[in-house]
């Protein structure tokens, strides 16, 4: 007679898991996951370490020379200068744009998209070229930038003596080119997923546009606005191919740590050019850390949302 | 504060939400926007609230107590907005939720630290969510939350209170609950208040004053037993309760009910039904097709037996120990209050499920 008893014997037999249909085979998984090892080993992280390596080859006295030329410290300097004025104006633009984008409908909105995604979509010396083309000596707006030489404008001008290409300002602007789309592409679908009700809301309550802008939208996509600074900022230290283009390569005034590093190793000094690499090889690091710490605080914050 | 919306027409591009209405709430009244999804009535409200505003050419006017308001943005006309996803700051605690609006006052008009806490805790007292001051809108469940929107749109003491499908998201026994509190507080405070929902059980329960939309248009403004019991056009009927549709069986003739005529429709509520075992004055005869006994209310489901359309009666169980109807049993119906309407789209009969005998 079934009762309690012979279901207590039944269960005393050892259970064995089924496979749910559903999940592949342990062996699948580990292979994939072996593949995907690999392949970052190989790809990222041993070149990484190369670098680090070749740097410190010659000795830690060497690689601390190699840094302190006077080439290289104005390289690092330009560098730097370039990052403070592009990150703040294109973290402006970027979220001045995501914001029209995200919250409003206007007739050239999906005119304004694709230009936002431009730059990724233009090779980087192509990129550095537009600006040969405008402001190049022969190019449509050089005689105008360079006004002394010409007739009637130079004298109304009172010889402007601008020079952007194969100057500063043109590596300002190669650079802001290649680095608008990080902070408005890392915007637009974080705004467009909050949707606008809590502005509206914002607005019921007698907000005029600054006070809804600070106080509702801005803290609602802090660490979207984070990430994709923290992003553009990588970018724009490492940009080379449109700020070589634009530069004019002269030494101590016109390269940037990306184009030092290029200097030297056309030079063949190789440990120097390691040297100068660890350096952004730290940046890359530094900046992956501040994403995954980001992911962590941001991730956090959404598994607390899905209440 | 009374409102008062004239020639509102809102079109989306090629698609009409609101087809020149016009809307009159009285000071201190509550009334519901009641209607399917896509009626337009949450674009009404909007358009009130000053978060939409009427298409350019069409003169469209809101004004509340005779000044005109259509022209001043939402901020400045006094409204107190509740939104259907209650839209809090989730970046803000709940008590900085509700002083929300009083801290970006300007600074002339702004009450001091002390005032902006005495009124947000009175506030949080009102809505029943003492003590949770501290709490992150993701630490609420939904009916919490709604209480801190309600909450938080009562703060800047506004003249007219809108509130956007308030309880849609919420499970019944919340609703049940939010509905009991939201008709105290307006015998409290009378606040002219405007909701929209699609509830109309809601609707017929809480509001004063119910205007039934459809298709971008009003179709009936009243009182809830107004709208109920003479409902002006078949939407309306078929909208508030249920109804039974008849198309071709005429009903006997007595001194107030005709015959149909051909092309109407005629609507019946199932408890208007009367059943029983004999003809009787005003009977037609029925088929007995299905009991459904479970619940409050028995259902039988008929069918009339000269023109074969089905019919739904709602009857006390009591009736049914009487009868004791069987399936194919052909017993005796009088359908009372029946309302006939011809020349409507709805007249034209949808083909009916043969019944089988």
């Amino acid at each position: 007679m079934a009762g309690p008893a012979t279901s207590l014997v039944k269960r005393a037999r050892p259970i064995v898991p089924l496979r749910r249909s559903t999940t592949e085979p342990p062996w699948v998984r580990r292979l994939l996951t072996g593949i995907a090892l690999v392949f970052f080993v190989l790809f990222l992280f041993v070149p990484l370490a190369e670098v680090f390596y070749e740097a410190f080859r010659k000795g830690v006295g060497l690689y601390f020379d190699a840094l302190s030329t006077h080439d290289a410290w104005e390289a690092i300097k330009l560098t730097l200068f370039v990052a403070v004025i592009c990150v703040p104006l294109n973290t402006i633009f970027g979220v001045a744009a995501a914001w029209a984008i995200a919250k409003y409908r206007f007739p050239c909105r999906s005119l304004l998209l694709t230009l936002v995604d431009l730059p990724f979509a233009v090779s980087p010396v192509i990129a550095g070229l537009i600006y040969v083309l405008i402001f190049g000596a022969r190019g449509w707006w050089g005689p105008y930038m360079n006004a002394g030489d010409h007739p009637w404008l130079g004298s109304w001008l009172n010889g402007y003596d601008i020079k952007v290409i194969f100057a500063v300002p043109g590596i300002v602007l190669a650079t802001l080119f290649v680095s608008f789309p990080f902070v408005a592409r890392e915007l637009i679908p974080l705004m467009e997923a909050q949707g606008n009700d809590e502005e509206y809301a914002a607005l019921t309550l007698g907000a005029n546009g600054w006070q809804t802008f600070w106080r509702v939208t801005l803290p609602n996509i802090k660490w979207g606005l984070f990430y994709g600074v923290i992003l553009c900022n990588a970018r724009t230290m490492g940009e080379f191919g449109a700020v070589s283009v634009v530069s004019g390569h002269i030494r101590g005034k016109t390269n940037t740590l990306p184009l030092h590093i290029e200097v030297l190793y056309n030079d063949y000094q190789m440990s120097a050019a390691f040297a100068c690499a660890s350096l952004l090889a730290f940046l890359a690091m530094i900046t992956l850390a501040l994403k995954s710490f980001i992911e962590w605080r941001h991730g956090r914050a959404h598994t607390k949302a899905a209440l | 504060m009374s409102i008062h919306a004239v020639n509102i027409r809102k079109t989306f591009g090629q698609y009409v939400a609101l087809e020149n209405l016009e809307l009159k709430v009285p000071t201190g009244g509550l009334t519901a926007l009641l209607g399917p999804s896509g009626s337009g009535k949450t674009t009404l409200l909007r358009i009130i609230a000053g978060l939409e505003f009427p298409d350019a050419g069409s003169n469209g006017r809101v004004s509340f107590h005779g000044e005109d308001v259509t022209n001043t943005p939402p901020g400045e006309r006094g409204v107190g907005f509740v939104f259907q996803h209650y839209a809090l700051f989730r970046h803000l605690t709940v008590f900085e939720n509700v002083a929300f609006g009083l801290r970006i006052r300007p600074r002339a008009t702004r009450p001091n630290n002390r005032e902006i806490t005495d009124r947000v805790n009175k506030l949080l007292e009102l809505v029943k969510l003492p003590g949770l001051g501290g709490r992150y809108p993701k630490q609420l469940s939904g009916g919490q939350r709604q209480r801190v929107a309600l909450a938080r749109a009562l703060a800047t003491e506004p003249k007219v209170l809108l509130l956007d499908e308030p309880f849609g998201a919420l499970d019944a026994k919340v609703r049940k609950e939010l509905r009991r509190w939201l008709r105290q507080f307006h015998e409290s405070i009378h606040m002219t208040t405007v909701f929209v929902t699609h509830d109309q059980e809601e609707a017929l329960e809480l509001a004063d004053e119910v205007v039934v939309m459809n298709n971008a248009k009003i179709e009936q403004v009243g009182p809830p037993q107004d709208v109920y019991d003479h409902p002006g056009t078949p939407f309306v009927f078929e909208f508030l309760g249920n109804v039974n549709r008849l198309y071709e069986t005429p009903l006997p003739q007595t001194a107030d009910e005709p015959l149909v005529p051909p092309g109407a429709v005629t609507y019946v509520r199932p408890h208007d039904i009367e059943l029983r075992r004999e003809p009787f004055p005003g009977s037609i005869p029925v088929v007995v097709h299905h009991v459904f006994s479970a619940g409050p209310w028995a259902r039988v489901q008929l069918v009339t037996n000269h023109t074969g359309e089905w019919l739904d009666a709602e009857v006390s169980h009591e009736v049914i120990e009487r009868l004791q109807p069987k399936y194919a049993q052909l017993i005796h119906a009088c359908l009372h209050r029946p309302r006939v309407f011809v020349g409507f789209p709805e007249s034209q009969p949808t083909p009916p499920a043969a019944p089988k005998a």
